[in-house]
């Protein structure tokens, strides 16, 4: 069954969604079926594409609202607000 | 057999067969595919697995900062919405080549609009990521295919392609571009692995795997040597190796005169694997870390500068004296920006562009190796300084970050903070800055450069400057007189007859490219201080000056 979840979320990466904190994230994102979206202001971006996730240029302190539709929405959120709210390097 | 002549830039022979790495020709944004759009998206798909996979071998090559980069250009390699882009410009009808190249420039001109200096430089390695894929579409060399002993003969060697060669196979370098004092002199130096820069039509001239001798002492490269020529140089390198193992005795042994008097031998690097290779040399320490080479891609964020020195440091377990960002018109830094300038050299560089700009490049810089400081014995130098003005400018900035550093809890050490004296200025007044540096340390390429005003990239004037000439020697004298503590960290401290002069003129701690080390520590343990001094003094005295033999 279809099932969206979203989540508003201040990014925890002390040096905001650098190269190394967004491909940590693109990684995790891309082992979930679901369809991962990361928006921030008006702009959003695919979650497992590192070129969308960099062309967010968010900082930390940046909310970011993530958005997961698919089977495993559930367990990717919880995976996702995590490493955004932590410190990914 | 043929012999062609280009500029020394490392010494040392080696002979082999030469890889030739052809620029590549620019992509035809308007080329039309050949086949139908499916088989070109799998030409396509293709190319980037393979992409992938080399990438992935140089990324086993690699720690630090270097590997971060890498993974995220691994990721991009990857990236879901470059593929669909460029599926789609093909399915439109174009070649894979052109689409990929559109699709990689789109992100790249959006990531270099953003404010962040240091993701705006993502998008050189956006681009990056099209080339190695276009490179793989089109079949054609790339660095990463040297895996085999060879000689690289190419135009020019970006600093980006330089910390991407694997030493191992590099028996030597031959280039086009370049002069013995540019980037890649240094690094060449720094690994001992002997170069030729300045060879013009070298690659019209030389054929991948074409037997080469090269000289990096006389700039010479011979072409297709005889077997007699071929035995000769080996006997040579041979022999250059025994040398090189009698000096070992010295490797481990503390800088020293005949009588004694303590001189420091530190090493110049550029990376961790150089700082590998000085420790593994014999290095009191590191006499200068310059971090530019560590912006290549971008200028770092904080704490992506606080893990590298930190993990230099650790390799090093002896003092490191870290050079602050000596960037500007000449050393451009990707998703920096610097106006172009008439005069690079004497223009807004170094501590002037630092201090203009210390939000965005000296104090993260300063907050990380002030945080790196309480773990390891780093020390901060400060480049391209002219008066006492900007060290007190600058001492304000490293105060403020110190203090903000203490309020979020971290227990600060005191970071002894030094400059370098590379303008004339600073060496005549260098008694200017007691009280407020602990150190000085003579850039003597630049010295040289501002000295006698010559551009030491302009191959027309370069011979002018004389490094050794009396000029230099005064100036150096006159720094020597200040009391404040004087190293040398140009490519002179290695140069066998500056050592004594350097020496006898008060200058305490040489820092010279790691493979040199052995060697002029032997050298120092060979006369006594007050031998040096004499002749230093016989130097400075001659009403004509002549180079001594």
């Amino acid at each position: 069954m279809e099932n969206t979840v979203e989540r508003t979320v201040v990014v925890g990466s002390k040096s905001g969604l650098h190269a190394r904190p967004a491909a940590i994230f693109v990684q995790n994102a891309k082992s979930f079926q679901s369809q991962i979206t990361l928006g921030k202001n008006e702009r959003t971006a695919n979650g497992k594409s590192i070129l969308s996730v960099l062309a967010l240029g968010a900082e930390k302190g940046d909310q970011v609202v993530l958005t997961i539709s698919g089977g495993d929405a559930e367990t990717a959120l919880t995976k996702l607000v995590r490493l955004l709210e932590g410190d990914l390097g | 057999m043929k012999v062609l002549h280009g500029i020394p830039a490392a010494p040392g022979l080696a002979n082999g067969p030469a890889f030739v790495l052809r620029p590549a020709p620019p992509v035809d944004l308007a080329e039309q595919r050949a086949t139908d759009a499916q088989a070109e998206v799998a030409r396509l798909e293709q190319a980037i697995a393979q992409a992938i996979t080399l990438l992935e071998t140089l990324q086993t090559r690699t720690s630090g900062a270097l590997a971060e980069i890498l993974a995220a250009q691994r990721e991009m390699l990857d990236d879901p919405e470059l593929k669909q882009g460029a599926g789609k410009l093909i399915s439109a009808g174009a070649s894979a080549e052109a689409a990929i190249t559109q699709v990689a420039t789109a992100y790249a001109q959006q990531l270099a609009r953003l404010a962040d200096p240091y993701l705006a430089a993502r998008a050189d390695d956006v681009k990056e990521a099209g080339r190695r894929i276009v490179a793989e579409l089109r079949g054609s060399t790339s660095l990463l295919a040297l895996d085999r002993p060879a000689i690289l003969v190419a135009q020019d060697l970006s600093l980006a392609e330089l910390v991407e060669l694997e030493p191992q196979f590099l028996l030597g370098i031959v280039t086009e571009t370049g002069s013995p004092t540019g980037h890649l002199a240094i690094v060449a130096q720094g690994l001992d692995i002997p170069a030729v820069v300045g060879l013009v039509d070298a690659l019209d001239r030389i054929a991948m795997d074409a037997t080469l001798i090269i000289d990096g002492s006389e700039g010479s490269v011979t072409l297709d040597p005889g077997a007699e020529q071929c035995a000769e140089v080996e006997r040579r390198i041979a022999q250059a190796k025994s040398e090189q193992h009698a000096l070992e005795a010295y490797r481990d042994q503390p800088g020293q005169t005949a009588d004694g008097i303590r001189i420091e031998v530190f090493a110049n690097v550029g990376s961790l694997a150089e700082a590998r290779k000085a420790r593994a040399q014999g290095a009191e320490g590191v006499g200068l870390l310059r971090t530019e080479l560590l912006a290549v891609q971008g200028l770092p964020a904080e704490e992506v500068q606080y893990k590298l020195y930190t993990e230099i440091g650790a390799t090093l377990q002896r003092p490191l004296i870290v050079r602050t960002f000596d960037i500007g018109g000449d050393k451009p830094v990707p998703g920096l920006e610097i106006p172009a300038e008439a005069n690079p050299f004497l223009g807004w560089r170094g501590i002037r562009l630092g201090l203009d700009r210390p939000t965005e490049i000296f104090l993260p810089q300063i907050r990380a190796l002030l945080r790196a400081a309480i773990q390891h014995d780093i020390r901060i130098m400060l480049p391209m300084i002219s008066t006492p003005a900007e060290v007190e400018q600058a001492r304000a900035l490293i105060a403020q970050a110190a203090q903000e550093l203490e309020k979020a809890g971290h227990a600060l050490r005191p970071v002894p903070l030094g400059i370098m004296v590379e303008t004339p200025a600073a060496a005549l007044t260098l008694d200017q800055f007691t009280g407020l540096i602990d150190f000085a340390s003579i850039g003597t390429n630049d010295l040289t450069q501002y000295t006698y005003a010559v551009d030491r990239t302009n191959a027309r004037v370069r011979e002018r400057a004389q490094p050794l000439g009396l000029a230099i020697l005064r100036l150096i004298e006159r720094a020597g007189q200040s009391g404040i503590p004087l190293a040398v960290c140009g490519q002179l401290a290695a140069d066998p007859a500056a050592v004594p002069l350097l020496v006898g003129l008060g200058v305490r701690e040489l820092s010279i490219a790691p493979a040199r080390i052995p060697a002029v520590k032997q050298l120092l343990s060979t006369m006594t201080l007050g031998e040096m001094q004499t002749r230093a003094q016989a130097a400075i005295a001659a009403s004509t000056w002549q180079e001594p033999t």
